[in-house]
């Protein structure tokens, strides 16, 4: 069993996580590294979530889970399997992923990796419904097109530009 | 030339153009992403409460709104990518 499993599966079912556990069991591995994603009370502003609606892009899903899997692979050659179940529908946990390694560290690091990337990069949708029948689409900080990440980016952009000028301006004056 | 592809769109696009989806969409090529947002947003005027805020993916991979060149052929699948949430 040296063949090395990614999966990643979009369900409507509640998730387990003994099923990603299973999942990459192996017996050349001693550590199983796993992250569950869970469901946060939404308590900002008064407004509690009464309920959250998914979309994917299910074939561009797989596609770059292929990459993530590849650049885990490359980052931590260890790694030796990968599995990431992803709810789309309402429930307690929202993402549950393992991945199993001869050693933790491999494993360990992998995973923080795999849950950024996966905030950064999976064409997966949220949105949040409030018990004031407002809606509101949920974006991640990760992703580089966000408002927050633009926003950012265009801070940082501004700082740099300033700091530009200043030092232009003091080797201007000899 | 141009290429008959179909659109797809994902998340708050799906809210602002009413559609999932739309095809057969005639688009000239090559085309800039920055032209092919344009070109949608023309098609969708809503879609600009979007712009600065979104890419597009051509045949699954990502590519920003700017000035790179993107070649479509007749079947390509282009969507509207909003903010990413999931995890």
């Amino acid at each position: 069993m040296s063949q090395q499993e990614d999966v990643c599966r979009l369900s409507r079912d509640p998730l387990s996580l003994q099923e990603v556990v299973d999942a990459v069991s192996s017996s050349s591995c001693g550590a199983i590294s796993v992250f569950l994603g869970t469901t946060r009370e939404d308590e900002v502003g008064g407004r509690r979530v009464l309920g959250l609606h998914y979309e994917a892009y299910e074939s561009m899903v797989q596609s770059e889970f292929r990459k993530l899997c590849a650049d885990l692979r490359g980052r931590w050659p260890g790694v030796k399997h990968i599995c990431v179940h992803h709810r789309l529908g309402v429930g307690e946990a929202s993402v549950a992923m393992a991945i199993s390694s001869p050693h933790r560290h491999d494993g360990q690091q992998a995973i923080q990796h795999c849950i950024s990337q996966l905030k950064a990069r999976m064409p997966i949708w949220k949105k949040e419904v409030y018990h004031t029948q407002e809606e509101s689409w949920k974006e991640n900080s990760e992703c580089p097109w966000s408002t927050s990440a633009r926003l950012l980016t265009e801070k940082l952009h501004a700082e740099k530009t300033r700091a530009c000028v200043d030092e232009a301006a003091g080797g201007g004056a000899s | 030339m141009t290429a008959q592809v179909s659109i797809i769109y994902f998340g708050q696009s799906a809210e602002l153009t009413g559609l999932k989806e739309e095809e057969p969409v005639s688009v000239p090529t090559p085309i800039s992403s920055r032209e092919l947002w344009e070109l949608l947003q023309q098609r969708h005027p809503r879609l600009a409460a979007l712009r600065g805020h979104v890419v597009l993916a051509v045949s699954q991979q990502y590519v920003p709104v700017a000035e790179q060149l993107v070649v479509l052929r007749d079947g390509d699948e282009v969507a509207v990518v909003p903010p990413l949430s999931g995890g």
